[in-house]
């Protein structure tokens, strides 16, 4: 873990005062950010978004068919996974990095598990009371600098916008019985139900008096608490966490929750725009016979 | 036909489901199925000083909530390295038998999670600015859980005082409450029964004499006009659960005069 003098801690506090970060950004600017979607052809769906000159995270979606659950037996599920690799820090090494990983994962499946992440769980169940489709989201963080969850959650987001699920076939046997059959016709495959609900998380710093949004890693060091909100395109909130060692004034934080809720709002439409465009432009490249030029991984623009 | 195994009978009639009645969480009144209103929390007990070996402890009893907390310390550091301030290590345990569906022995994540939480939660009240190289360790035992937000409220706010059972200094109490979403209305404290038909759920810890959210976790979506009426519907619960801990810690101190 770096450490931070009181010096550097005393500049990026008065700094954040007067609305001006080390790399000349205000309090609510983003860095800017590379994405891209469908780099991994094995997988169901991927996408690996790159935030300013440093985080970059790679999510990709794989589908398995599984048992339902005989609790709730029409319905399939999602299973996240967040995993620090440990080329992106020393301090990830070994069990370096468990405990993130935890916080991590946990973040993302308690926003994405429910009813809140907007996609139709029902529309994942195959046959009622046998098999059902099981979405695992698996991010990988390949390079560290700040404010990875929200990295995690556009990623994720993308790579879900990306995904395609087979179709099945259902044959019905009589006598109540049922088989299905798995469409191999990749045309065939279908999008996600409910894919432009799902939500994103955006996380404020809290340094000093003011909060931040999109910390670099030194403003992450000199944070007293953060607060991750994770909102929809309808303006619903669909999670709150708090982390880091400090406490926030009740009338503090519902003025972070506003913030967030406008913050998220403006990401959630551009990223939206985007990934659309992107979709378009590969689409059309691909009804004209050219070659699909992907930037690859770890690439800056 | 398998004529090596015995089979079953070929005829065969799907039983018949005894039809079962859905449970109304609320009743006409609003009152709720163990006959609070939906602001009321469940009647608290706590008492401090139960473990013999600890420096300090806490039994606290929410409803049918049982959570056991032990502090240890401030003690060495087990691996010696040198930390300015000092360090705070919470280990929640859910026992195997505490829960609907059987617990493993090893901690799964979600308590590895809530270990985390209670770092957090109880961090800004703790001053480990006075205790370098030391470090203390929280051990919280869940016996019954009654409500995962509930629980996890009543192992804060156990936590908090069997810390200042340790005579440890501390700036405030942490007092921690939650809710539960249910068909746009807000349920204080929900029982494991009312959790399973929730929309959502919130917990919250504060610190009231410095007026400080220590923590806060919410899971599911709401308007967020609802949310801060939740909020706000929390610190109020979490004020009056402060003072059953003030009560709490004073008594003990009655009878450690003795």
């Amino acid at each position: 873990m770096p450490y931070l003098s009181q010096a550097e801690r005393d500049y990026i506090t008065e700094g954040v005062q007067s609305d001006l970060r080390a790399d000349g950004r205000g309090r609510l600017d983003y860095r800017a950010l590379v994405l891209e979607t469908g780099i991994i052809s094995q997988a169901n769906g991927s996408a690996r978004v790159r935030l300013g000159d440093g985080t970059d995270v790679l999510v990709g979606v794989k589908v398995e068919i599984d048992q339902v659950e005989p609790d709730a037996d029409n319905v399939g599920k999602v299973v996240c996974n967040v995993e620090c690799s440990p080329s992106a820090s020393q301090q990830f090494e070994g069990h370096g990095a468990d405990d993130l990983n935890n916080e991590l994962t946990q973040a993302l499946q308690r926003v994405l598990g429910g009813p809140q992440c907007g996609i139709n769980f029902e529309k994942l169940c195959i046959i009622k009371g046998q098999q059902c489709w099981i979405v695992y989201i698996d991010a990988m963080i390949l390079d560290y600098s700040g404010n990875v969850l929200d990295t995690i959650f556009m990623a994720t987001k993308a790579a879900l916008f990306n995904t395609r699920i087979p179709k099945t076939q259902i044959q019905d046997l009589g006598d109540g019985e049922f088989e299905f059959e798995v469409l191999d016709d990749v045309e065939d495959a279908e999008r996600l139900d409910g894919i432009e609900n799902i939500p994103i998380g955006v996380t404020l710093n809290k340094i000093g008096t003011g909060h931040i949004i999109d910390a670099s890693p030194l403003e992450e060091l000199c944070t007293e608490a953060k607060l991750t909100i994770a909102v929809n395109k309808d303006s619903q909130i669909c999670g709150i966490q708090k982390g880091a060692e400090g406490g926030i004034e009740p009338g503090l934080m519902s003025e972070m929750i506003q913030t967030a809720k406008r913050i998220g709002q403006s990401l959630i439409q551009q990223l939206d725009q985007k990934l659309q465009d992107e979709e378009q432009q590969v689409d059309e490249k691909r009804l004209n016979g050219e070659n699909i030029e992907k930037l690859g991984f770890f690439a800056m623009v | 036909m398998d004529r090596k195994r015995v089979n079953g009978p070929e005829l065969s009639v799907v039983p018949v489901e005894e039809h079962t009645e859905e449970k109304q969480i609320l009743d006409s009144k609003e009152r709720r199925l163990d006959g609070r209103g939906i602001d009321d929390i469940r009647p608290i007990f706590m008492k401090s000083g139960l473990i013999s070996q600890a420096n300090g402890s806490t039994y606290m009893e929410f409803g049918n909530a049982k959570v056991v907390c032990a502090v240890y310390g401030p003690r060495q550091m087990k691996k010696p390295s040198f930390t300015g301030k000092g360090v705070l290590n919470c280990e929640i345990k859910f026992a195997t038998f505490s829960c609907k569906k059987r617990r493993a022995f090893q901690r799964d994540a979600q308590e590895k999670e809530f270990s985390q939480i209670l770092v957090q939660a109880l961090t800004p009240a703790v001053r480990l600015d006075l205790l370098p190289k030391s470090s203390i360790d929280v051990y919280v035992n869940v016996l019954e859980n009654d409500g995962t937000s509930s629980t996890l409220a009543a192992a804060i706010s156990a936590a908090s005082v069997a810390l200042a059972d340790a005579g440890i200094e501390m700036y405030d109490q942490v007092a921690a409450s939650s809710i539960a979403y249910v068909q746009n209305k807000i349920l204080m404290d929900p029982s494991a029964l009312e959790e399973e038909s929730e929309d959502g759920s919130l917990v919250v810890s504060y610190m009231p004499s410095l007026n400080e959210i220590t923590h806060i976790l919410q899971n599911g979506n709401t308007e967020s006009a609802i949310a801060n009426k939740a909020v706000e519907q929390c610190i109020d619960a979490c004020s009056k659960i402060y003072s059953v801990m003030s009560t709490v810690l004073l008594q003990s101190l009655d009878t450690s005069d003795k």
